[in-house]
C-alpha cells in the first residue's frame, strides 16, 4: 500500500467508523441471543405474540438500565 | 477472522486506498452474515430438533424456517428498541 495512503485522515477516519460499527453488532448480536432466551420460550411461531414482542424490546431496554446502574456504582467505587 | 487477502502482490504491485477500504468492508460484511449464521444454527436447533430422528421431520423443517423469520424479527426489534428510544 501507497506508504501516505496507510497514515491518511480519510483511513483513519474509515478505521475508527468500521470499528464503531463492529461494537455496535456486537452489542445487538450479544442482546438479541440473550433476550430471545429469556423471552421466546416455546417453538418458534408465524409470527411474535404481541407478550413476545414486548419481552424483546423491554429486554433491551432494561439491559441499557442495568448498564448505566454498574456504571455509576462501579464509579462510586474509587 | 481470515487474514486479509488482497490481490496477488508482486514486487512492485500496491493496493489503493479505496481497494483497501472496498475490501476490508466486504469481508466484515461477509464475517458479521458468517456470525449471524452461526448464531441462527444454534437457536434453532435448540428450539426445533429436540429429539433427532433419522431424518428432519416435516414439523422441523417448518419449525426451522419460522425460528429464522422470528430471530431475524427478534434482531430487528432489539436493534430499534436499542437505537430509537432514548428516554
Amino acid at each position: 500500500m501507497d506508504p501516505s495512503g496507510l497514515n491518511s485522515a480519510e483511513l483513519e477516519h474509515f478505521i475508527t467508523q468500521e470499528k464503531e460499527k463492529a461494537m455496535v453488532n456486537e452489542m445487538v448480536a450479544k442482546l438479541t441471543s440473550a433476550c430471545w432466551d429469556k423471552c421466546i420460550t416455546s417453538t418458534p411461531g408465524n409470527k411474535f405474540s404481541s407478550s413476545e414482542s414486548s419481552c424483546l424490546s423491554n429486554c433491551a431496554q432494561r439491559y441499557m438500565d442495568m448498564s448505566l446502574i454498574i456504571m455509576k456504582r462501579f464509579q462510586s467505587m474509587h | 477472522m481470515d487474514s486479509f487477502s488482497g490481490p496477488s502482490s508482486g514486487p512492485s504491485s500496491q493496493i489503493s486506498k479505496d481497494d483497501f477500504m472496498d475490501q476490508l468492508k466486504t469481508q466484515l460484511a461477509q464475517a458479521y452474515a458468517e456470525e449471524f449464521l452461526e448464531t441462527v444454527r444454534g437457536k434453532c436447533f435448540d428450539k426445533c430438533i429436540t429429539k433427532p430422528g433419522s431424518s428432519l421431520s416435516g414439523s422441523e423443517s417448518s419449525c426451522i424456517s419460522r425460528c429464522v423469520d422470528r430471530y431475524i424479527e427478534a434482531t430487528g426489534i432489539i436493534s430499534r428498541a436499542l437505537f430509537s428510544s432514548h428516554r
